[in-house]
């Protein structure tokens, strides 16, 4: 395989890792209108525990599964308490809410965990298969695959389950759809389940395939915003196909030795042309959008 | 902002009752070492740390704080303590520079010693410079550090390691063609994989540099272009946390056979064997910036038995560790040169500045200052490699040979120092 196709194979494995938190921001921010800032945290919050059960020698299942329940837990916990009384409040407001919770979550992780370098290792990691010159371990397969099935998945909930229909209505009416009585409690709760739980499954992801570090896992939600902003928070498979964009972008720019070194803005870049090439042709006039 | 400040006279008799309890086997020495509790007025001295935040880099003055508690137990500056007083910057360079101003203006502490930070040293250089204060750094890691007037560190920082490390690659592995892997920044980075770069050249060899971001997420390119470089050898010169993902990804992809391994500093440490797991033994080479950490000499043990006496169990005995030590015990000494009644600034940073040809068993070479408008006296350094328990000396002290240092074995040759 030439150096391109090197490059692409390896740079759709760390856009996988991005699609897979794209899509948990968009899933929430359809049902409940929150931007999670706290997205990396949470996943953070997940690896980290996921770490401390693989140091006490706990099967690996236990591993994973503490990660996405933390994740999933974390979420609900802010999504049940905390988002109903910002329900009514503006988009930067729940945002910048949300920002707090990361940094408390942060907080958090330092005080239990000191600084200090640590590997989270599975066992998907020794499987690899060899495609044209370069190895994709189980992990990341994984990671591509999850992603996929996730994208599938919340497909499926969203067009075809009565959840799924009461999510969607909430994203285009709020106020409208709790008047025609969708419960919107229950299906809010039931989003920041979700996204928490691909949170920490994510988490879990970063932190074995890329460090395991908390204040780099709770920033990690910055270049994966970028990948949710260029579906405009709203399409999932546009999300997950920006997601994968973005990794190629970065790892292709490798090849150009100028931009490599700065190939770490690859995301923001991407959407950055992305909205620019979306909103060509519209006006702002002073009634609002053409 | 962590604030710590410790007026360590109050507790030496505390920490002298704990050092007997636990202390059986050394006896740690420092100061006057005449057993009696300094009562006097405190002699302010400052530190600044980067704590908070990606990296803890506060070993360095944990064990300048044990010294200087050993120190005020044993008779402190001629009857006088020593307070001292360490801020984190949280590396943060806003931070970095109010506790700078703090420590300077408001504090007025007499010198700094055994700072460790990434951003501190950048933003006060001209500070220091300004109010005539000298930092006996500890634990640097940029350019800035070691090229200003009035900072001066025990830790000699990425630069020599990394060509130290090359150095010995090409002399002991036959190495032909050496890729660095350094972070995106410039004063760390470029700096310390530039300087080997050039070294490469020197020699008539090849050399390359491959820069990531402290937040790099694909690290599978990184390893491809280190293929592409055409390198023989690769020397890790990153975070340990980052170095741990770089090698994870080099073993997922089975190239870990197909280079020489060599790392600056950030490697040495207790944990990274564990760490890198068992295929990294044998094969990953180590510079190391002050001598081994279970070293026998006189200062290695009485390091050691200081730390166990008056640091706390969880402070980390590593590098930096060694460094602040190093560093409080020269400043100790100068100290103890003056007339405790004309203890000032001035004659502080005289007295400091006056430090000339002192050894160590923890230093492959002599410590100075003088009064140079750079400082780099610790540039010889040794190799070890991963083994199963830990790390085995694989190189002696060699001094390192860079194109960098002439200006410092310049103002050495000023001084009378060295050959």
């Amino acid at each position: 395989m030439s150096a391109y196709g090197l490059f692409l194979v390896s740079g759709l494995a760390v856009g996988a890792l991005y699609a897979l938190g794209g899509v948990g921001l968009v899933v929430l921010n359809r049902a409940t209108g929150f931007l999670n800032f706290a997205h990396g945290a949470i996943g953070a919050m997940g690896a980290m525990t996921a770490w401390q059960m693989a140091a006490w020698a706990m099967p690996e299942p236990v591993v994973w599964g503490a990660a996405i329940g933390i994740g999933a837990l974390l979420s609900l916990l802010f999504g049940r308490f905390v988002a109903p009384g910002l329900a009514h409040r503006e988009p930067v407001v729940k945002a910048v809410a949300t920002l707090g919770f990361a940094i408390a979550l942060l907080g958090v992780m330092n005080l239990l965990w000191v600084t200090t370098p640590r590997r989270l290792s599975f066992t998907l990691d020794g499987l690899f298969i060899t495609l044209g010159g370069i190895r994709i371990t189980g992990t990341r397969m994984l990671a591509f695959g999850g992603g996929l099935a996730v994208v599938a998945g919340v497909t499926i909930l969203l067009v075809t389950t009565r959840v799924g229909l009461m999510m969607r209505s909430l994203a285009d009416n709020r106020p409208v759809a709790a008047l025609l009585g969708t419960p919107v409690l229950r299906v809010e709760t039931l989003a920041w389940g979700l996204s928490g739980a691909l949170a920490g499954f994510t988490g879990l992801m970063f932190g074995g395939l890329v460090q395991l570090d908390p204040t780099l896992l709770t920033f990690m939600v910055i270049p994966v915003i970028a990948a949710a902003i260029v579906a405009r928070l709203s399409s999932i498979s546009v999300t997950f196909a920006a997601g994968l964009l973005i990794g190629v972008t970065e790892s292709m720019l490798a090849l150009y030795p100028p931009l490599a070194p700065f190939r770490s803005a690859a995301p923001f870049a991407v959407a950055i042309i992305a909205l620019m090439w979306l909103q060509r042709g519209r006006r702002l006039t002073f009634a609002g959008e053409d | 902002m962590k604030k710590i400040t410790m007026t360590l006279a109050g507790a030496s008799g505390l920490l002298l009752l704990a050092a007997m309890s636990t202390q059986a086997q050394a006896a740690p020495s420092c100061g006057l070492n005449n057993g009696q509790a300094a009562t006097g007025e405190p002699i302010k001295v400052g530190a600044i740390v980067g704590e908070t935040g990606p990296d803890d880099f506060s070993s360095a003055a944990d064990s300048a704080a044990a010294y200087f508690a050993c120190v005020n137990a044993n008779g402190g500056i001629n009857g006088r303590p020593i307070e001292y007083i360490v801020e984190d910057d949280q590396w943060n360079p806003e931070v970095a520079v109010q506790v700078g101003t703090k420590l300077v203006r408001d504090d007025q502490v007499v010198a700094l010693v055994g700072s460790g930070s990434f951003v501190e040293m950048s933003m006060n250089a001209k500070l220091y410079e300004a109010d005539g204060v000298m930092s006996m750094a500890s634990a640097c890691a940029v350019s800035e550090c070691f090229e200003s007037r009035n900072i001066v560190s025990t830790n000699e920082g990425p630069l020599p390691s990394s060509v130290g490390a090359a150095q010995w690659a090409v002399a002991n592995l036959g190495s032909q063609n050496v890729v660095c892997i350094g972070i995106n920044i410039p004063s760390v980075g470029q700096y310390s994989c530039g300087w080997t770069e050039k070294y490469m050249t020197s020699k008539g060899l090849t050399g390359s540099s491959i820069l990531l971001d402290l937040a790099a997420v694909d690290l599978n390119a990184a390893v491809l272009q280190a293929v592409a470089s055409g390198a023989d050898t690769v020397l890790v010169n990153l975070p340990a946390a980052l170095a741990a993902g770089f090698l994870k990804t080099v073993e997922e992809q089975g190239l870990k056979e197909n280079f020489k391994w060599i790392s600056s500093t950030p490697l040495y440490d207790a944990d990274i064997p564990g760490l890198l797991g068992p295929g990294w033994v044998d094969v990953m080479h180590v510079n190391i910036e002050l001598t081994p950490i279970d070293g026998t000499g006189e200062d290695a043990v009485n390091w050691r038995a200081i730390m166990d006496a008056y640091a706390k169990p969880e402070d980390p005995r590593d590098t930096f560790s060694q460094s602040g030590y190093l560093s409080a015990k020269f400043f100790v000494e100068a100290m103890l040169e003056l007339d405790p009644a004309a203890i000032d600034r001035a004659t502080v940073t005289a007295a400091i500045k006056g430090i000339a040809n002192k050894t160590s068993d923890l230093l492959c070479g002599p410590y100075y200052v003088g009064d140079a408008p750079t400082h780099m006296p610790n540039h010889a350094n040794m190799m070890v490699k991963v083994v199963a328990d830990g790390f085995e000396v694989v190189g002696e002290c060699t001094d390192v040979d860079s194109a960098y240092l002439e200006p410092v074995r310049a103002a050495e040759q000023a001084l009378g120092i060295g050959g």
